[in-house]
């Protein structure tokens, strides 16, 4: 006989399956169907509109195909955050140098699509171990290749995009790993903070919850995450509807492209950053205008210098190293902004 | 009656500074399963720790917040436990 409870149990891991089957079938389905689920107004769309239904006319445009796109994501991103063995990665991230560089890469993306994440993971890198090098690579890695900013890059924007987004971060976040762990100052961090500690592996003994409260957990957070993200991608929206409606071309044509647009855009694309996927949203609109692809990127790799991570950062390894890594960012962001801009010719 | 008391329970929520919203989230289940084992009888201490101090990462190594230790062993990490599961991981640490 069954107990009432497994029964319970049973039936809800198979309703949340059925559920988690359902969004990836959808995106297989839009996917066989072609069709855009990015917005497909075009300046022309919104002549004649009242001012006030200009973004209510945008949202609809997109909410009516771009859901699969946003729902997927964030199913997705709950899914791997939620199932992934973390006692493996953080067992790993207090190894050796190399193990260290492999795994800030490698795992960056999967573990970052929550902000609160980033600054402690960044911490028990440095102090754990593998040292400031990896650490840093870990933070640069992160915020610009999580799995949900790679989605939305490769749906809003398109795919080639975010593939080039990808190899771009990782070279960038590399480099600033190697040559921070190199200057006196990241070595002066490491010998301060590094802990020795062989004997704590055997202090973490996780408890494994049953699937279906596992999935239901990851689901919650999924949720969560759109909770998050969601004002601010909407509040995008509504802003690139008007850019797209009253911003001449010209003027984005004129100032978001070359080697100036490139410049402009590393700039500008800097500070706006939150880690709300709204630098995407802004940089369809402009793209969509004019704006180079060249700049494009580098619009999209300003975030490493965020200001909120920074600050949080420099509580632990000080302002010099912070500043040299935004340094390298910013480096990293035009110079590549310049190369795929010749690359993809369209600088 | 004398109720048998278990062991005292050392208690550890560890978050990020400011405070997260999950790991918020975390500390209110955990003080709501710590609640029904208190009027059991059962001894607890809870204690809210920060993931980048150097003691906690000298003691457990790099975890994820936020996580839950139960006297001085991590339990979960990365993700918020239902109340319920916090109870049940309480009375087995409470044996």
């Amino acid at each position: 006989m069954v107990s009432m409870s497994e029964l319970k149990r049973a039936v809800r891991t198979v309703l949340l399956i059925a559920f988690i089957l359902f969004v990836f079938g959808a995106l297989v389905y839009s996917r066989i169907m072609a069709y855009s689920l990015a917005p497909t107004m075009k300046q022309a769309d919104f002549r004649g509109l009242p001012i006030w239904y200009i973004p209510i006319a945008y949202l609809i445009d997109y909410f009516s195909h771009g859901w699969i796109c946003l729902l997927f994501a964030f199913v997705v991103a709950g899914l791997i955050y939620e199932l992934i063995p973390k006692e493996v990665i953080t067992k790993y991230m207090s190894g050796s140098r190399v193990t260290g560089y492999a795994l800030a890469l490698g795992m960056a993306p999967f573990l970052t699509v929550c902000s609160c994440t980033m600054v402690p993971l960044f911490a028990g890198i440095l102090y754990g171990g593998a040292g400031i090098g990896p650490a840093i690579t870990f933070l640069l890695m992160a915020p610009s290749s999580n799995i949900l900013a790679i989605l939305l890059t490769g749906d809003l924007l398109y795919w080639e995009l975010a593939e080039v987004r990808i190899v771009v971060s990782v070279v960038v976040a590399l480099t600033a790993g190697l040559i921070i762990s190199k200057t006196p100052w990241g070595k002066a961090i490491e010998k301060e903070l590094h802990i020795n500690n062989p004997q704590v592996k055997s202090a973490v003994e996780l408890a494994k919850p049953p699937l279906d409260d596992r999935l239901w957990a990851a689901l919650k957070f999924g949720g969560y995450l759109a909770k998050q993200i969601l004002p601010y991608f909407i509040a995008g929206l509504v802003a690139v509807a008007y850019v797209e409606a009253y911003l001449p071309e010209d003027i984005v044509g004129n100032y978001l492209t070359g080697i100036q647009g490139v410049l402009v855009a590393s700039v500008l694309g800097g500070p706006l950053y939150t880690p709300t996927l709204v630098e995407i949203v802004i940089g369809r609109g402009l793209w969509s205008l004019g704006m180079s692809k060249g700049a494009l990127l580098s619009w999209l790799m300003g975030q490493p210098y965020d200001v909120a991570n920074a600050l949080a950062v420099s509580r632990i390894a000080r302002w010099k190293v912070v500043l040299t890594y935004m340094i390298i960012a910013w480096a990293g962001s035009v110079i590549f902004g310049i190369l795929y801009g010749i690359f993809s010719g369209s600088l | 009656m004398l109720r048998k008391l278990g062991k005292k329970i050392d208690v550890e929520v560890i978050g990020v500074n400011p405070p997260c919203k999950r790991c918020e989230a975390t500390w209110k289940n955990v003080e709501q399963a710590a609640s029904t084992l208190k009027a059991e009888g059962v001894e607890l201490e809870m204690k809210k720790l920060d993931v980048t101090s150097k003691d906690v990462v000298s003691r457990y190594g790099p975890i994820l917040p936020p996580a839950v230790a139960l006297n001085g062993t991590v339990k979960t990490m990365g993700r918020i436990p239902e109340a319920k599961e916090v109870e049940t991981l309480l009375r087995e640490a409470a044996k």
